[in-house]
C-alpha cells in the first residue's frame, strides 16, 4: 500500500465577500492553491516537492497533514482518509512545520518535546530517553534546557524537525527544513533523512533547494501554479545541474528569470 | 482514550501553565497584590456604607467578597477558553496542536481545566483573605459544591463559545466584553432587587446572576440543597442547553477553519 495518495485534490483559498470588504482594498474572490493534484508515494520513500513560492507546496503538507481539508479530492495516508479519518491520520503523521512560531516561548527545548510528547500518546516511561535522543541527533542536546525564546531561527528549525520524530511517524512532513541552517547542519540534517526509510518512515520534503533535493530525495515531484507540472525519480547519477535544467524546462520560469538575470549582470 | 493517557496530558498542560505563570514573575506577584489591594477597598467601602446596610440580610463586605470573587472567577473562567484559542493563534502553536494525536476538543477542554484549576486557587486565596479581613461564613459545603460545579459547567460552554467565535471571526473577545458589560445586572457590588423590573428581568437571563445568588445562599448563609434549589434548577437548565450547544458550534466553527486556511488566524 502506498504510504501517501492525494486523488485529484483541488484547494481554494475564498477572500473575505465583498460584501465585507468595506474600503475596497483587500483581495476579493478566492485564490487556487492547488488544483487537480494526484499523486503516489510508496512507503520507504523521500519524496521531494520542489516549486517556487505560492506553487501549492505547503498547502500540500497540511492537507496531508488534517491541518488543512480539501475542497475536491481525497487524500489517504497508509488508506486512512485526511477528512474522514483525521484522528488515524495524526497518530501517523509527524509534520515539521516552516515558521519559528510553534513553541512555547517560556519553556525549555526539552520541556517543549516533553508537551507535545504527550499529547501524541507516547507514554511518559519511554519519554525522557527518546527527547535525549533527538536533542542529540538533532544538535539539540546542549541547549535542552534553554528556554526556546532565547533560541536562533536554525535551533527553532531543528527543534521542530526533532517534534515531527518524536512520535516516530510512518509519515514525516519537513517544510523548508534546512531553510535556516548553516551549511554543516544542513549536512547532518540531510544525514538524517536518509537514515529515515530505513526505520520504515517515508518522508515528503517541500523545498526551493536542488541541493537538498538531490542529496535527500528518491522522487521529485514538482508543483507549478497548484498544478503537478512533473514527476520524476532521482537517480543516483543524476546531479544537481540536470535537476536544475528539468526544472525549468518544465515550469518555463527561465524565460521569466532569465531577462532579469542578465540585466542584473549587466 | 485511555485514563491514564488523559491524566498525564493533564499533567502535561497544567505543569506548562504553570511553569510559564512562574516565568513571568512580576505578573504573579502582582495579580496577588491587586487581590489584596481590591479586597481593602471593599473593606474600607462596607464600613463606610455602615453595619446599617445589609443586601438580602447579609453583611455588605461578605456580599461584596463573595459577589467580586466569583463574577471574576466565572469571568476569567470563560476567558480562559478565549485565551486558551487566543494564545495558541498567537505562538503559531495551534496549527501544530491540531496535528497531535489528541483531539481539539479534549485539547481545548484539558487547556481549560488547567486555567480554572488556577482560578480556583486565585478565588480560594481571595476568600481566605476576605476572612483575614473579617469577613463571616457559615458555609454548606454541599450546597456550595453544587452551585460551584454548575456554574463551572455553564461558564464552560460560555468560553468554549467564545472560543468559537475566536476560530470563526478572530473576536472571541466580543462574548468576554457582553459579559463583562453586564456585571452590574448580576448583583456583583449591589442586590439585584435593587434594579427597574425591565433590567431584572434581563439580570434573570445571565446565568451569572444566579450562580452568584446560590453561591451567597451556599457559603454566607448555610443554605442546603433544598435551600439553593432554585438557583440550581435554573443553572442545570442553562447546561443543558448551552453545552450541546457550544460544542456542535466549536466543532463546525473548526472545520470552518481546517477548510479555509484560517486556523492560525489572529
Amino acid at each position: 500500500m502506498p504510504a501517501v495518495v492525494l486523488e485529484s485534490v483541488s484547494k481554494l483559498f475564498r477572500h473575505r465577500p465583498a460584501l465585507f470588504n468595506w474600503f475596497g482594498r483587500e483581495r476579493t474572490g478566492e485564490t487556487r492553491a492547488l488544483h487537480n493534484v494526484s499523486l503516489e508515494v510508496p512507503s520507504g520513500r523521500v519524496l521531494v516537492l520542489l516549486g517556487p513560492n505560492g506553487s501549492g507546496k505547503t498547502t500540500t503538507l497540511k492537507l496531508i497533514s488534517t491541518m488543512l481539508l480539501p475542497d475536491f479530492g481525497r487524500i489517504y495516508v497508509q488508506g486512512a482518509d485526511t477528512t474522514t479519518n483525521a484522528e488515524t491520520v495524526r497518530e501517523r503523521v509527524g509534520f515539521a512545520v516552516a515558521t519559528e512560531r510553534s513553541f512555547f516561548p517560556r519553556l525549555s527545548a526539552r520541556e517543549n518535546l516533553d508537551f507535545f510528547a504527550a499529547l501524541d500518546d507516547i507514554p511518559r516511561k519511554v519519554r525522557a530517553d527518546k527527547i535525549d535522543d533527538l536533542l542529540y541527533r538533532t544538535g539539540l542536546h546542549d541547549s535542552a534546557d534553554t528556554l526556546v525564546m532565547k533560541f536562533s531561527s536554525g535551533m527553532y528549525q531543528r527543534l521542530g524537525i526533532a517534534r515531527a520524530l518524536i512520535k516516530k511517524p510512518s509519515v514525516v512532513l519537513l517544510d523548508e527544513p534546512t531553510r535556516s541552517l548553516d551549511p554543516g547542519s544542513a549536512a547532518l540534517f540531510w544525514n538524517l533523512v536518509r537514515g529515515l526509510p530505513a526505520e520504515g518512515t517515508t518522508v515528503i520534503l517541500a523545498t526551493h533547494n536542488f541541493n537538498e533535493a538531490v542529496a535527500v530525495g528518491n522522487q521529485v515531484a514538482i508543483l507549478f501554479k497548484g498544478e503537478l507540472s512533473a514527476e520524476l525519480n532521482l537517480s543516483a547519477s543524476l546531479g544537481v545541474d540536470e535537476l536544475r535544467s528539468f526544472y525549468f524546462q518544465t515550469t518555463g520560469e527561465l524565460e521569466e528569470v532569465e531577462p532579469a538575470m542578465s540585466r542584473g549582470g549587466r | 482514550m485511555k485514563i491514564s493517557s488523559l491524566l498525564d496530558k493533564t499533567a502535561v498542560i497544567m505543569r506548562r501553565d504553570l511553569l510559564t505563570a512562574m516565568r513571568y514573575r512580576t505578573g504573579f506577584l502582582l495579580g496577588g497584590a491587586g487581590a489584596i489591594t481590591e479586597l481593602a477597598a471593599f473593606y474600607y467601602l462596607s464600613r463606610a456604607v455602615g453595619p446599617g446596610f445589609r443586601p438580602e440580610g447579609i453583611e455588605y463586605f461578605s456580599f461584596l467578597l463573595i459577589g467580586t470573587g466569583f463574577y471574576t472567577f466565572l469571568l476569567m473562567g470563560v476567558h480562559a477558553f478565549l485565551q486558551t484559542v487566543q494564545e495558541a493563534q498567537q505562538t503559531g502553536t495551534l496549527e501544530v496542536l491540531m496535528t497531535t494525536s489528541t483531539s481539539p476538543p479534549v485539547l481545548v477542554f484539558l487547556s481549560t481545566l488547567s486555567a480554572f484549576t488556577a482560578n480556583t486557587v486565585t478565588l480560594a486565596f481571595y476568600l481566605i483573605a476576605g476572612l483575614a479581613f473579617g469577613a463571616p461564613m457559615r458555609p454548606n459545603v454541599t450546597s456550595s459544591l453544587a452551585v460551584f460545579g454548575l456554574s463551572v459547567v455553564v461558564a464552560a460552554a460560555i468560553g468554549l463559545l467564545a472560543a468559537a467565535l475566536q476560530l470563526a471571526v478572530q473576536k472571541g473577545s466580543a462574548v468576554v466584553w457582553v459579559l463583562g458589560s453586564v456585571w452590574f445586572l448580576t448583583g456583583t457590588l449591589f442586590p439585584v432587587g435593587t434594579l427597574p423590573k425591565p433590567l431584572r428581568h434581563m439580570a434573570d437571563l445571565i446565568p451569572i446572576t444566579h450562580s452568584l445568588e446560590g453561591m451567597r445562599l451556599a457559603l454566607l448563609q448555610e443554605a442546603s440543597l433544598a435551600g439553593v434549589g432554585h438557583e440550581l434548577l435554573i443553572l442545570a437548565l442553562f447546561a443543558l442547553v448551552l453545552v450541546p450547544c457550544s460544542l456542535l458550534v466549536f466543532s463546525w466553527t473548526l472545520h470552518r477553519a481546517r477548510l479555509g486556511g484560517t486556523l492560525s488566524f489572529y
